[in-house]
């Protein structure tokens, strides 16, 4: 059983009937590829012989015949002497001949292919498959014999980075975008690859030229003179902008990179229903659903936008999950703020409520500390807590619509999903407002925890993470869906 | 297995849930690290096996109770309970 070739039974067989039966039985009876399929599943898969689901039911190859694999399956091979078998649970191929499972390349496609279009048919984001180099990968492994272990302790990718002059609000969203864990595996993957007229120019070149120099292994600070240059060239507005806010930083900075995206050969043009469907808006985007209801006829308009972060208003000493919950709560707008109905045909007044309709992979929360107003300008310390795990789950549209309409029993859907985040790293705002000071923390491997002080990184623990101010959060959704793509 | 039980399974499966149920298992063993555990624990086996020979059956019977032994009780309790709370909100309709 050491090669992917099967054995010579197994290969007779191939050669006598083809893969046909396999991945008739396969996709009946293991991957369940429609309902049909599952009807099928559910009725037919007991032993022909005890009536039992198991335990480790197999099928004969030869004549579809059902028996579980201690007892009749072994007797069924003896009796008519059938040797090859399907393992119904997960679609191994058991030789009876050889008395062991065979590996074959070809059959072990057709499983996987089925796996995909059984998880499709189900609307199941794909199965996660591992790694598996491909022929160029593959050849480059064996041409390159440095490796680099990756240990609990390891720094790698652990960086300062030289303040070039109250720059620190912008160095605190660098180390935020190095630390963030699909956008590295996507640049470090040289996932970006760019036109010829790109060449120069292009800032999402320039950022993957960064994320390798982070992860060289070289521990210096580094300088970010040609990004800065870049980034404000690009966006104009920020140059300008006295407050030199990090929140601002960041907003511009995916704003530069969502529009550089456009530079790379596979990027063009890429849109879904309206979406863009760049890096950073794969990352970063996610929908914001507003209800407006009409007082009078409960008529309902509504509308989902687009967002990169959400900001939160600072009313006092609380929680994140109260300001969200304050965020996601429905707010009557008085009389003054009467609303046309397209129902009644006339302004009438409402009430409007925001929910989440769609989360990104990384949810950004932005604590709006600074208030900035005619009379005054101040920063609001006030303490607000933050967890390291949010279920982000009461916050969306789906489970307010259901606990809206008192309906409880919300079924498969809300069993099954999955809103988890992580906590990956946090920016904060040290000092008072005109001579302040901005600090990341990043989290650079699970619980293992970075502080960024510019040119300076020191070991940092969850609990000084959760026990700081915050300004902006930055959260990782903790298990990712694989998209089908068959 | 009793009338019952059989109707139950049968139901799990023609919906579909007990594959949603499975993928829920898989995805909690993947994330607290099972996978990787009964991965040594089978690279283990097959050293200490002598002469090469070994099969599906020997590995089955060496590192499954071990195997089992290993799973949270976390995850037995998530997919316990939420299989209840399913169930029981089938049979309403
Ligand atoms: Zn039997
Ligand atoms: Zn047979
Ligand atoms: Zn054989
Ligand atoms: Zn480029
Ligand atoms: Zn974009
Ligand atoms: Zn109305």
């Amino acid at each position: 059983m050491n090669d992917m070739n099967g054995c010579i039974h197994l290969n007779n067989f191939k050669a006598a009937k083809g893969v046909n039966p396999y991945k008739v039985v396969h996709a009946f009876f293991v991957a369940c590829t429609s309902q049909e399929a599952r009807m099928y599943k559910a009725t037919a898969c007991l032993c022909f012989v005890c009536s039992q689901p198991g335990p480790r039911l197999h099928s004969c190859l030869h004549c579809i015949y059902f028996g579980c694999y201690e007892g009749h399956m072994q007797e069924h091979s003896k009796t008519k002497k059938h040797f090859l078998y399907i393992d119904l649970n997960h679609g191994n191929v058991f030789c009876a001949q050889c008395q062991d499972y065979i590996y074959d390349q070809e059959l072990a496609d057709i499983a996987t292919r089925n796996r995909l279009k059984g998880a499709k048919s189900l609307g199941l984001s794909a199965p996660f498959m591992s790694w598996v180099p491909n022929a160029n990968e593959a050849a480059a492994l064996r041409r390159l014999r440095k490796r680099r272990m990756i240990s609990p302790n390891t720094t790698i990718g652990l960086r300062g980075l030289q303040n070039l002059g109250s720059t620190c609000f912008m160095n605190c969203i660098v180390q935020t975008l190095i630390h963030t864990p699909l956008l590295r595996d996507y640049f470090l993957g040289e996932r970006h690859k760019c036109k010829p007229s790109g060449a120069g120019k292009c800032l999402v070149c320039e950022v993957s030229k960064l994320f390798q120099e982070f992860y060289s292994g070289a521990k210096t600070p580094l300088t970010l003179h040609r990004l800065l240059h870049l980034i404000w060239t690009h966006a104009r507005h920020l140059a300008g902008y006295e407050q030199q806010d990090a929140h601002e930083f960041f907003i511009a900075t995916l704003d530069v990179l969502h529009r550089h995206c456009m530079n790379g050969l596979e990027d063009v043009e890429k849109k879904e229903n309206g979406r863009c469907n760049c890096i950073i808006d794969q990352i970063f985007t996610g929908g914001l659903q507003s209800d407006v209801v009409c007082t009078c006829c409960s008529g309902v308009s509504t509308t989902i936008d687009p967002f990169w972060d959400i900001s939160l208003d600072v009313a006092g000493p609380g929680s994140l999950q109260a300001c969200l919950e304050r965020f996601t709560r429905a707010e009557h707008l008085g009389s003054g703020a009467k609303i046309k109905c397209s129902n009644c045909r006339a302004y009438r007044e409402s009430t409007k409520q925001l929910t989440l309709e769609t989360l990104p992979i990384v949810a950004s929360f932005h604590l709006k500390r600074f208030e900035h107003s005619e009379q005054i300008d101040r920063k609001i310390s006030t303490f607000v807590s933050f967890p390291a795990e949010l279920d982000m789950t009461p916050f969306m549209s789906s489970h307010r619509r259901a606990v809206d309409t008192a309906d409880n029993n919300n079924g498969p859907e809300g069993v099954f999903e999955d809103n988890r985040y992580s906590l990956f790293a946090v920016v904060n705002h040290l000092g008072s407002l005109d001579a302040g000071h901005y600090t990341a923390y990043v989290r650079q491997m699970k619980g293992s925890w970075f502080k960024c002080d510019d040119h300076m990184i020191t070991r940092a623990d969850l609990a000084e993470v959760l026990d700081s101010e915050g300004y902006l959060l930055f959260y990782h959704k903790t298990v990712l869906e694989y998209e089908c793509d068959v | 297995m009793t009338v019952n039980n059989t109707i139950a399974h049968q139901r799990l499966i023609l919906t579909g849930d007990r594959e949603r149920f499975k993928e829920l298992l898989r995805r909690r063993l993947i994330e607290c690290g099972w996978r990787d555990q009964v991965r040594m624990l089978c690279r283990d086996a097959v050293k200490e096996t002598e002469g090469n020979n070994v099969t599906l059956d020997t590995l089955v019977t060496r590192v499954t109770p071990r195997a089992r032994a290993l799973v949270p009780d976390t995850v037995k309790k998530e997919l316990l309970q939420k299989i209840k709370t399913h169930l029981l909100t089938q049979k309403e309709h």
